[in-house]
């Protein structure tokens, strides 16, 4: 027998705060959200929790006082975002960098990429209720962090690219262990596609959820997996090559369909790619010297310069305006994770709440760099 | 649509002599456009119809006036486009979030970092301090800086 | 005016059920996932394959402040954000601890200089720290020292720990 209610129900809007301490906002996100039931109607990312102040830091720091900040701001690619700084002022003041120094920062940029891609990939799928993939993830993760301990002595903030090279040698314990990384992830990268790939519910979580295109992209500026997922090849290290990325061979992985389970497998695909890299950086490792010829405290000349490099999560930059002395007149840095979060504001209305986490997981932002 | 289209149409809105080639190995960037406040969103456009989107907005403080640092990129090589506008201390800009979304949080982060205000920005309140603070942080008058200098100090040219 | 001072303690004291209770509560804390900058993946790592924090007890990180009874401020503190820690402590019941990991929750870290605007320079000048754990991050190991110090801190020495089956290095021969 139907259930007759005694008077119409009256429905409403609600406000839900998703944040700013929340286990599945990666960091201290705030997601505003106007609901209707389950269903999203507004959302408005609130940012600014993480707020630290890089750039008026650097008005009043050195260039090489800098360099700590560089990596704490998206810190799962700090050296990258070493890479990229150090790399900006070099171009500036025009010092040269030898080719071992280069070969070494490409290895480390890239093994940094990959454990960013293991980090995301554990932290995505344990949003989404799987806590198996999550170990599994850190635990080869934990692998090239040893690795790099090893050589820049930092797990997660590095301090390791100097202006005009780097600050240490590798040796040849750090190309074996590479090497038998390599191999070791290789072997395993099937169980990796067993536990998830082929998992039922995780295709019905991802495929077609936040279907990003190529004209969402272009309006939001959306850099990285994000954008290649749409099906556009735009990689810095293709379009604008820095260091020694014109000389190794890798594709570009892009996706379709641009919905999270083709930025899955973008990342995944990349991880490969990035093995392939730094097999053949390891090859053609040459000797030599690992410092330039650099002033103690670099003067780059007046005017302004942008630089940018792939970071794991899109196209960073770092535009430095300079007046000639030691400290930098204004730095901004601009983050991926900055044109990829606006997006939300486009894609959340009209899905459910449960889908929120998957979007917002896929898009894989870290908070830090967007507040800087 | 190439960046030879967009040279083109940018030559319809800015004088020729207010666009520079630059070499993109040095500076990062193979066009600097000098352009004036009234011109910003044409220029948007411009940058919309062929095929560029919006990478960086920044802004910078000088003695005489602020500069607003916009850069507008392709997905092809080598082309990124700088465009600088000077902004006199106490005047706004107009917005481009009609144009491109990716500049409503931009000019929000400009606003909430300089106080540059943007005309008809349908949001413009601050995103990265709490808010409500009552400074702007990055202005050379506030906090610990190691020098103020103004345009010419830097780009050394008087027209720009 | 004399000012109420709050406490935590009970009004009844029977030993040895403090005791037990101690032993119970330092032995199972349920932490609250609080990770706020580059502390919080050190944090992931110690509770991740490697360094286990599940071995200590430690390792159910709860999102609800209404359900944890440690708060591990990992990561720096933003003024912005100062409000929402105190709320967050304040909504946890008694008894709690709270543990200030890495160089920025104890006294601001890297970007603490002179002429800062963004950040409140410790966690200690907001909520009541009882462990600080230097670092920038610290290593997962050295979290597990931080918990282990607060065990022995709410058993009252680690001989009275009696479901501790190894000695720590630091309180060998004590």
């Amino acid at each position: 027998m139907a259930t007759q209610l005694p008077e119409p129900i009256i429905e409403q809007t609600y406000y839900l705060n998703m944040g700013p301490q929340h286990p599945s906002t990666h960091g201290v996100l705030r997601l505003f959200l106007k609901l209707d039931g389950e269903y999203i109607i507004e959302a408005d990312p609130i940012i600014g929790y993480g707020h630290r102040g890089h750039e008026k830091m650097a008005e009043s720091h050195l260039y090489e006082q800098f360099l700590p900040n560089a990596s704490r701001m998206d810190y799962l690619s700090g050296l990258i975002f070493n890479h990229g700084y150090v790399a900006a002022i070099e171009k500036m003041a025009g010092i040269e960098v030898p080719p071992r120094a280069e070969y070494i920062r490409v290895i480390c940029a890239e093994l940094n990429r990959i454990s960013s891609h293991l980090l995301w990939f554990g932290t995505y799928i344990m949003d989404l209720g799987g806590f198996t993939p999550f170990l599994y993830a850190f635990d080869d993760r934990e692998i090239i962090l040893d690795i790099l301990d090893r050589v820049t002595g930092s797990r997660l903030t590095y301090s390791y690219c100097r202006v005009g090279g780097v600050a240490k040698d590798v040796d040849d314990e750090f190309i074996a262990a590479t090497r038998g990384f390599i191999q070791r992830l290789r072997s395993r990268w099937e169980d990796y596609h067993n536990l998830v790939t082929k998992n039922v519910i995780f295709i019905h979580r991802t495929k077609g959820v936040g279907v990003i295109n190529r004209e969402i992209a272009l309006r939001f500026g959306c850099s990285g997996p994000v954008l290649r997922a749409a099906g556009v090849v735009y990689d810095i290290r293709r379009v604008e090559p820095y260091s020694v990325y014109p000389d190794l061979q890798f594709e570009i992985p892009t996706g379709t369909a641009g919905d999270a389970f083709d930025r899955y497998m973008v990342r995944l695909q990349e991880i490969e790619q990035s093995l392939r890299i730094i097999e053949q950086a390891l090859e053609r490792l040459p000797e030599g010297p690992i410092r330039g010829r650099a002033p103690r405290n670099v003067r780059p000349p007046r005017g302004d310069s942008y630089f940018a490099v792939e970071a794991a999560r899109g196209a960073l930059g770092f535009y430095i305006v300079s007046d000639g002395t030691r400290y930098p007149y204004r730095l901004k840095v601009r983050a991926p994770s900055f044109g990829n979060l606006q997006v939300l504001t486009e894609m959340l209305p009209g899905t459910l709440v449960a889908d929120t986490i998957s979007i917002l997981g896929s898009i894989d932002i870290v908070v830090p760099e967007i507040d800087r | 649509m190439s960046f030879d289209d967009f040279r083109e149409e940018l030559r319809k809105v800015v004088d020729p002599a207010a666009i520079r080639a630059s070499d993109h190995g040095i500076k990062g960037y193979s066009l600097e456009v000098t352009a004036r406040s009234d011109q910003v969103g044409r220029i948007a456009r411009a940058a919309r119809d062929t095929d560029l989107f919006l990478e960086a907005i920044s802004g910078v403080d000088f003695t005489d006036c602020f500069q607003v640092v916009y850069f507008f990129n392709g997905f092809g090589a080598g082309s990124r486009v700088q465009v600088r506008v000077k902004v006199n201390k106490g005047e706004s800009l107009p917005t481009i979030s009609t144009v491109y979304d990716a500049a409503l949080w931009h000019e929000r982060e400009v606003f909430d970092l300089f106080g540059i205000a943007f005309d008809n920005h349908p949001n413009l309140r601050r995103l990265l301090l709490p808010e409500d603070a009552d400074f702007h942080p990055l202005r050379k008058d506030f906090g610990r800086v190691h020098a103020v200098r103004s345009t010419d100090e830097i780009y050394g040219d008087p027209t720009a | 005016m004399a000012e109420k001072k709050l406490t935590y303690a009970p009004l009844v004291h029977v030993a040895a059920l403090e005791h037990m209770l101690n032993l119970f509560r330092a032995n199972s804390l349920w932490p609250m996932t609080f990770g706020l900058a580059c502390c919080a993946i050190e944090m992931m790592a110690a509770g991740a394959s490697r360094f286990d924090l599940d071995r200590f007890g430690a390792g159910v990180f709860r999102p609800s402040p209404r359900q944890s009874d440690l708060m591990i401020v990992a990561g720096t503190i933003s003024k912005k954000m100062a409000p929402t820690i105190v709320t967050l402590w304040e909504q946890m019941p008694a008894p709690k601890w709270c543990v200030a990991m890495g160089n920025c929750a104890i006294s601001g870290g890297p970007f603490e200089y002179d002429g800062q605007y963004a950040i409140v320079p410790g966690a200690d000048l907001i909520v009541p720290v009882d462990v600080y754990i230097p670092g920038c991050p610290p290593r997962p190991e050295g979290l597990i020292q931080g918990l282990l110090l607060l065990q022995d801190m709410i058993t009252k020495g680690e001989k009275r720990n009696v479901f501790r089956r190894f000695q720590r290095r630091a309180e060998k021969g004590r």
